[in-house]
């Protein structure tokens, strides 16, 4: 929704060296974000839901390593558990709006006619259409829900890989070189394969990185009008939600989810983007 | 030039069938007795009762068939008419009046407060493409964007509302209540923007064309303005074409925050209520809205780069 | 505070960098500049006092809306209320009943006129209160015959002695309006009311702009115009408060009330109203239709933890339906409701669950897992949800927090699939709680009250307090109902309620209403310094 044409400047050229430093970085951050997302619900052994009101709001340090919620509940195993869902959620909002982006697109671009034309209406449709209404619709149907949440974030996010996808595809094509290719009978599954999909990765990975940050976002604008997930779920989008009254008090414990976010979204742009950098 | 605006308004006529019918169809089948959820909005949740829902029932005819309320609804359209509120009576398009009016200037504020910050600051790190300045630009516009708009809302009230005691938190009617929320808006519209006019920007300075003129003697700032801008200025105005939409609907969390009344909160207000006719009409008037500034959008670009036309 | 904001803003700007940059810089300055400096002056007389409250202005329907226009003092009904909550003279200088309780005569204040010059009447009154009844309200609950008018006075007749009618006239949606309020069919296009001010602009959803009416009949106001604001989220109005822009708030976050009260510049009110927090039970469902599961349930809440924690006022907890200011209903020796895991497990093993596996209770089968619904509308009540919900896991209940729309309680009730709600429940809206209990506690229960339960003695006390005037006799009555309440937990209280009105010193007179019913705008003047 909100992360549209982050490429439309065109493809990114390669790098001179396939792993600059700020790729690394972004892969480092990728991975330790990673590693506390999948192994610390495992090594923190405590229940992000078991409240203990005695507790509540408890600094950083106490009997808390990163301190408590309102409820009293460890804000270190909300926030494992929490980026453990959000990163996953946000991974596969990405995915699913991602792949059928992409494959309509370069589909759109490929055949072109009345293919391409039903599809960019298609999107054009979505797009009039205000994503907000699509995931209220969709949720209402299951309020608290993760499927109808995760499905009206994805219809809404595909048409901008559509878009990049087919405008960036249809400017290949035309490139000598691809036609060169075609002439020269090498298939169509070949050609996309080897000539277009290594051109505009490096495009829809830049999307890619921003619509997770988007998804995550999302899930936290829409508990903050009351839909999203239910209670007690960790999720990192509402803790800041449920955080956020408190914020004066202990403003370190709504600042925490939102830096898990950040430096995720960093670490997926400076990975998809470690080449670009001059 | 006809062929584009011919299109548009087909465009046009397509997105204001499908809203209309696509609203009308997910609202009615959507779980949850409408009649109470209209009661509940107009009565407030200390009043509602099932007697409230009931009258409400009746006074609406909610239970007449489907068909003959779509058609009434696309018999109206026709003639120009929205058709009433089911929650507060008042026609739609009175309704809708009052709140898209504060919408609309309040994304065309925070349009160009987004424009000012983050076009000089996108050239300036596309110029310097790899500099420290680009990379404090990448992280400023990445924490911005990993911002919650209510939390960067919240922030800025507390700076500028408490601490400074320059602007209102809140309320609505001139520019004083506008400036935060526009400002919020903004700074995460330029988070993106800068990047999209920098990446612009440093793809035109890595071009032959660019290095020949800078091989020639020209300033960089003489080459920025003949080849820079106009090259940089494409992608941005397209990114910022289809932001637009987002100001006008996605902005619930920060008309809510900042108390200012906006087609984004009542969207939602309809969805909750069930209040099929102002979904309608809300989305109807975002739909037109979207394909207006796609035909500005296009028209621009064509400005910037004449060969767009020639190429169609 | 000034800590939290000097680290908020240097982070701020360290993280923007050179994002604000100069444009921003140059906003604020223009800002500066074009602001008066008068926040610490005295007022000029002129000035606009600027009320902020949560309530949205949903139109001008007076049984939806009629609530806002009494707030701010546009409108009146026949029967106000006096400091105690009871009904007391408004448009109508008493009232007098006929010896059968039938009939009932409420004579008009003589020297009243409308917004636009014209004078009250009975007749206009009288066409104004039919209105009333027809439409959806609590009038259209009372046994009513007619209403018509005779020599300057309106009189009601009953179908059956009813002593809290004149608690139902004082009810927001008996308002009385002037005929040119009214359209051709009958709709409200303009609030043409008798209060001390009048409606100048009316724009939905956020705004109504007052101006002074100087023919009241009670005197003139010292503010001349007002205007309310509706803004939503608490935060927000408590920074409304903070900032000076807002004179008084009615209504703020309990988090954000310590701070409020260090601020020099504020005046914080607290009056605790006639509303409690209940869980709304489904006493027809195989769960809880054993009273002692229900008390079990009752047994497990902390209500002093989830007061002092999320209201931040221990005195909150809800140990009986009533609080203390609650005069009449509160019944100060009733055994208090308490916390005691051990009683509710044992209370719950003595009804025949077992603890189960992963803890949660089982009988023949069937786990103790049930849906807790609440709504967003109170902004208290979800994180209230999520606490219960931790607490009943204690002792073995798993509930599933659903937050939903207002409707989900009421339209549930309906079809009775409604197994646990959590709900906030207003007794003032009629000014004596019993119409309320009526409303919920008769024997269909009620919509936001008893599901599936009834008691023939409490059902037959309510319908005789409903007719008995004499406040001697009604004491006892009152009180027994209360007991069976307790008893029976037909509703579990958890927590009562605290309403904060926030003024600025400028505004002097400004006196919290535990009714909610009127934010005292007549009575308000600036303050000389």
């Amino acid at each position: 929704m909100m992360l549209q044409m982050q490429g439309l400047a065109g493809p990114d050229r390669p790098a001179a060296t396939a792993w600059p430093l700020s790729r690394r970085i972004g892969l480092g951050l990728l991975a330790l974000l990673a590693a506390f997302a999948l192994l610390g619900p495992l090594l923190v052994d405590a229940d992000p839901a078991r409240q203990d009101l005695s507790a509540s709001l408890a600094p950083i340090g106490s009997d808390f390593l990163l301190g408590a919620d309102h409820y009293g509940r460890s804000l270190l195993a909300r926030l494992a558990h929490g980026a453990r869902l959000s990163f996953g959620m946000a991974l596969l909002t990405m995915l699913s709006a991602a792949v059928p982006g992409l494959l309509l697109g370069v589909l759109a671009a490929w055949r072109g006619g009345v293919a391409e034309r039903a599809l960019v209406a298609l999107s054009d449709i979505v797009l009039a259409l205000p994503g907000l209404l699509l995931v209220l619709i969709l949720l209402a149907f299951a309020p608290g829900h993760f499927l109808p949440l995760y499905l009206g974030l994805s219809l809404a996010l595909w048409v901008e890989f559509f878009r990049v996808a087919r405008t960036t595809t249809a400017r290949l094509l035309v490139e000598p070189r691809i036609e060169a290719a075609r002439l020269l009978g090498f298939g169509t599954p070949y050609i996309l394969r080897h000539q277009v999909l290594p051109e505009i990765a490096p495009l829809l990975l830049t999307l890619a990185a921003f619509a997770m940050g988007t998804a995550i976002l999302a899930i936290s604008t829409l508990s903050a009008i009351s839909v999203g997930l239910q209670p007690p779920t960790p999720e990192l989008g509402s803790m800041i939600v449920e955080l956020l009254p408190y914020y004066a008090e202990a403003p370190l414990a709504v600042l925490m989810p939102g830096l898990l976010i950040f430096l995720l979204v960093l670490g997926l742009q400076l990975t998809a983007r470690g080449g670009t950098v001059r | 030039m006809t062929r584009l605006l011919l299109g548009r308004l087909i465009q046009a006529v397509l997105v204001a069938l499908v809203v209309g019918g696509l609203c009308f169809a997910l609202v009615r089948v959507l779980p949850g007795d409408a009649a109470f959820r209209i009661a509940a909005d107009r009565y407030g949740p200390d009043a509602l009762t099932g007697q409230a829902a009931e009258a409400v029932r009746r006074e609406l005819g909610l239970d007449r068939p489907w068909p003959e309320l779509l058609l009434r609804w696309f018999g109206d359209l026709a003639q120009g008419r929205l058709g009433n509120s089911l929650v507060s009576g008042e026609p739609v398009s009175e309704e809708l009046a009052g709140q898209l009016g504060p919408s609309l200037w309040l994304a065309a504020c925070a349009l160009a407060l987004s424009l000012l910050i983050g076009l000089p600051l996108g050239l300036a790190s596309g110029l310097r493409a790899g500099s420290g300045l680009d990379r404090l630009a990448l992280v400023g516009a990445v924490a911005l964007r990993a911002l919650p708009p209510f939390v960067l809302g919240l922030v800025l009230m507390l700076v500028f509302s408490i601490r400074l005691e320059w602007l209102p938190p809140a309320g609505y009617g001139t520019w004083r209540e506008m400036a935060l929320p526009s400002l919020t808006l903004a700074l995460g519209l330029a988070a993106v923007s800068s990047r999209v006019a920098r990446d612009a920007v440093a793809e035109v300075g890595a071009t032959a064309y660019y290095r020949f003129a800078r091989l020639k003697g020209l300033p960089a700032g003489a080459v920025v303005l003949r080849h820079g801008l106009r090259n940089a200025g494409i992608p941005v105005v397209t990114y910022l074409g289809l932001q637009a939409v987002y100001l006008i609907e996605g902005v619930v969390v920060v008309e809510s925050l900042f108390a200012y009344p906006g087609i984004g909160h009542a969207l939602v207000h309809a969805v909750i209520a069930r209040d099929v006719p102002m979904v309608q009409g809300a989305a109807l008037v975002m739909g037109l809205m979207f394909v207006l500034l796609n035909l500005g959008v296009d028209l621009l670009c064509r400005l910037l780069d004449p060969r767009l036309g020639a190429a169609r | 505070m000034m800590l939290v904001l000097r680290s908020r803003r240097g982070a701020l700007h360290a993280a923007l960098g050179g994002i604000l940059g100069g444009a921003l810089r140059l906003a604020g300055l223009l800002a500066l500049a074009a602001v008066p400096a008068a926040a610490e002056e005295p007022p000029p007389p002129g000035r606009t006092l600027v009320v902020v409250g949560p309530w949205e202005v949903g139109g001008l329907d007076p049984a939806s809306n009629g609530h806002a226009f009494t707030r701010l003092e546009v409108a009146e009904t026949l029967v106000g209320v006096d400091a105690s909550g009871a009904p007391a003279p408004g448009l109508a200088t008493g009232w007098t009943v006929s010896p059968d309780g039938l009939a009932w005569r409420f004579p008009l204040r003589a020297d009243v006129r409308f917004h636009d010059g014209s004078p009250l009447t009975a007749e206009v009154a009288a066409e104004s209160l039919r209105r009333a009844w027809s439409n959806v309200g609590p009038l259209a609950r009372a046994p009513i015959a007619a209403i018509t008018a005779a020599d300057g006075a309106v009189v009601v007749a009953l179908h059956r002695p009813f002593a809290l009618l004149p608690a139902f006239l004082a009810n927001h949606t008996a308002i009385v309006l002037a005929p040119a309020s009214y359209d051709a069919g009958g709709r409200v296009v303009r609030i043409v009311g008798t209060g001390p001010y009048r409606a100048a602009a009316v724009a939905p959803p956020l705004r109504i702009d007052l101006e002074r009416f100087d023919g009241w009949w009670g005197g003139r106001p010292a503010i001349a115009r007002a205007r309310y604001l509706a803004v939503g989220q608490g935060e927000t109005r408590a920074l409304m408060a903070e900032s000076g822009e807002a004179d008084v708030v009615v209504s703020l976050l309990p988090v954000s009330l310590a701070r409020l009260r260090r601020s020099p510049k504020l005046a914080v009110q607290t009056v605790t109203p006639p509303r409690t927090r209940l869980l709304k039970l489904n006493a027809g469902s195989p769960l809880f239709s054993d009273p002692r599961a229900r008390r079990a349930l009752g047994l497990a809440l902390d209500r002093a933890g989830l007061a002092r924690v999320l209201l931040r006022n221990p005195g909150l907890g809800a140990d009986q339906l009533f609080p203390p200011a609650v005069a009449g209903w509160h019944v100060p020796d009733l055994p208090p409701l308490t916390r005691d895991l051990g009683e509710a497990r044992r209370l719950l093993a003595e009804a025949g669950w077992r603890p189960g596996a992963d803890g949660v209770l089982e009988r023949d089968g069937r786990r103790f897992a049930a849906t807790l619904r609440t709504y967003s509308a109170w902004p208290e009540l979800p994180p209230l949800a999520a606490a219960i919900q931790a607490q009943a896991r204690e002792v073995g209940i798993d509930l599933a927090v659903s937050v939903g729309n207002t409707s989900d309680i009421p339209a549930r009730h309906r079809d009775g699939s409604l197994d646990l709600g959590l709900v906030s429940r207003s007794f003032a809206l009629i000014p004596d709680p019993l119409g309320t209990l009526l409303q919920d506690f008769g024997a269909e229960g009620g919509d936001w009250g008893a599901m599936n339960w009834s008691n023939p003695e409490s059902a037959a006390l309510l319908d005789r307090l409903a007719v008995l005037a004499d406040p001697a006799a009604r004491a006892p009555l009152r009180r027994r109902v209360v007991e069976i309440l307790q008893a029976e937990l037909p509703v579990i209280p958890v927590t009562w309620s605290e309403l904060a009105v926030v003024a600025n010193r400028r505004v002097a007179g400004v006196r919290a209403d535990p009714l909610e019913r009127s934010y005292g705008l007549a009575a308000m003047h600036w303050a000389t310094p």
